[in-house]
């Protein structure tokens, strides 16, 4: 058996911890706390109510009581598209859950962010372990090796695709390495990021591709021909007028679609399409 | 306190991997949530991560069950890896995690399989004629184990003299399903999937390669009846607390004093 790295520790019942602390800091506001996308709001004399935070001052919400129904709410975007990733800002509305205790809400939290309240509690008393990019990717096996030899600069700009806060609501915590911080937005949310995820991952494996693709296959106008397909299915899609582009899955990275992707190319495609607009470094 | 962790593949695309996790996890709370306070779900490819999962857990008696129908690369090297696991008893944090083999090789394992088949024909009209049992496994070259627990549980039903003859099939090694079931010297073959959920394999490409219209497919003097994958059926939930529990007693029986 592998030898077990080093992981985020905790200490017995940071668990037990992590939900009193939580339900104290909702507590704390009359007005309830945001996390995430959730405005949680204390209910009297006890338990709290969950819903998204546009749905405030919505009357006819959707009434739920089990903590495990949250598992359905975020399971779909509104649109019925499946969510890969519970911190990516598109949280279905039209729903309120009610729970009975602090239990109740960090076994709805746990649906709704996995694992966010422990690591926003580890966060707060500077106790959340932070696993940097290249350790990550150290560990990485199987068709995810590849992403150890992601350059600097595409592990830069993965995360400004993948991460900022809009396509994750996360606060990003970690970096390139101990000595290369990401040069991004982190984030304002209440939930920290302290590794990349699986999602990152997969990003990551399909922009060290198209790195591997750009040394050795551009055309004459400096396009690798992933980009060319890009464009073209760009093109082809807008072309079929309005409703005609519709975006791939949000983790299916090999589609030219998709949000990410698209993101990526935004960030290293148009500067080469638009020279003279690009900032100079 | 004592909790149950279940490990399962998941995915980026659709509810297809996870769900049974789901499902089972939630059964288990329900039958035996006096035995485990706590029941939890982790993934590969979903979240929460394995590698962020045992902070969320409260109990201090942990046993962990990947939900793998076989020993290999993501149960000896990514689980262990990502879990941070030492072995069969880690110690950490003030835990005790109890790592389980996977449940393929249960020996539960060749009941639900059984049972798989009766929920298939049991509201059917079954043709008379010899009545063959084909599990259908994934397979691969790289893992040997993979076909292994195929014929393991095909050898154990053979045993018990239900079916007229049981064979085994697989997509990428031999023998390949479509030959199986092509040649079989039998009215009526029951085939079931030895997966651990649905994708697309039992929903497109199974099918497809068999010529598979639905659950029932009459061919020539044939007739195939075509089962949801073994892991979904309700009964994997039992079996996963006991995979737990047998690794609880191994494990005590492994550090009790001699
Ligand atoms: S790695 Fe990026 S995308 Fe993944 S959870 Fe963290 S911030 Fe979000």
């Amino acid at each position: 058996m592998p030898k077990a790295p080093a992981r985020p520790s905790g200490t017995p019942n940071v668990a037990a911890a992590s939900r009193e602390a939580f339900a104290a800091w909702v507590d704390e506001d009359p007005d309830g706390r945001v996390f995430g996308q959730i405005l949680i709001r204390s209910a009297s004399p006890a338990g709290y109510y969950l819903c998204h935070e546009d749905d405030a001052r919505v009357a006819s919400l959707e009434l739920y009581d089990d903590p495990r129904a949250a598992r359905e709410i975020a399971k779909l975007t509104g649109a019925g598209e499946y969510r890969p990733l519970k911190s990516s800002p598109n949280l279905r509305r039209g729903w309120e859950l009610r729970v009975e205790d602090a239990r109740g809400l960090a076994a709805a939290m746990d649906y709704l962010y996995p694992a966010g309240v422990v690591h926003w509690y580890l966060y707060r008393e500077g106790r959340l372990e932070i696993t940097d990019y290249r350790e990550n990717a150290a560990r990485q096996s199987g068709i995810y090796k590849r992403i150890q030899r992601l350059s600097d600069e595409g592990v830069q700009n993965a995360a400004r695709a993948c991460c900022e806060d809009a396509v994750c609501l996360k606060k990003t915590l970690w970096n390139v390495d101990a000595g290369t911080p990401l040069e991004m937005d982190r984030g304002n949310g209440e939930i920290p990021c302290p590794e990349p995820c699986s999602v990152f991952v997969s990003f990551a494996r399909r922009v060290r591709l198209f790195e591997r693709e750009k040394r050795r296959d551009l055309d004459d106008a400096g396009l690798s021909p992933s980009e060319r397909e890009d464009l073209a299915a760009l093109v082809e899609a807008a072309a079929g007028g309005a409703g005609g582009i519709k975006l791939a899955r949000e983790a299916e990275f090999e589609e030219p679609l998709n949000e990410r992707r698209l993101r990526y190319r935004k960030l290293t495609l148009l500067p080469k399409l638009r020279p003279e607009e690009s900032p100079k470094e | 306190m004592k909790a149950l962790v279940i490990v399962g593949h998941g995915s980026h695309l659709n509810e297809d991997s996870s769900l049974p996790v789901y499902e089972h996890a939630a059964r288990i709370r329900e039958r035996f949530g006096d035995e485990y306070e706590e029941v939890v779900e982790c993934f590969w490819k979903e979240e929460p991560s394995m590698r962020h999962v045992l902070d969320t857990v409260e109990s201090e008696d942990v046993s962990v069950v990947p939900a793998f129908i076989s020993e290999g690369y993501f149960t000896q090297q990514v689980i262990p890896r990502e879990l941070g696991l030492a072995g069969p008893v880690t110690r950490k944090d003030g835990k005790t995690i109890r790592y389980a083999g996977p449940l393929g090789t249960y020996q539960g394992m060749a009941d639900v399989i059984l049972e798989r088949a009766e929920d298939l024909l049991g509201d059917k009209e079954v043709p008379p004629g010899r009545r063959a049992l084909v599990l259908l496994g994934h397979g691969t070259d790289l893992n040997k184990s993979s076909g292994g627990v195929i014929y393991l549980n095909a050898g154990r039903i053979r045993e018990r003299g239900l079916y007229d003859l049981v064979e085994v099939g697989f997509l990428d090694q031999d023998p390949q399903i479509g030959a199986v079931v092509e040649n079989l010297e039998a009215e009526n073959v029951v085939l079931i999937p030895v997966f651990i959920a649905e994708g697309w394999h039992t929903r497109e490409t199974i099918p497809e390669d068999l010529g598979l219209t639905g659950e029932v497919t009459r061919r020539g003097s044939k007739t195939i009846f075509y089962g949801a994958p073994v892991g979904t059926h309700p009964s994997m939930a039992p079996l996963i607390a006991a995979r737990a529990r047998e690794a609880e007693r191994e494990t005590e029986i492994a550090q009790s004093p001699r």
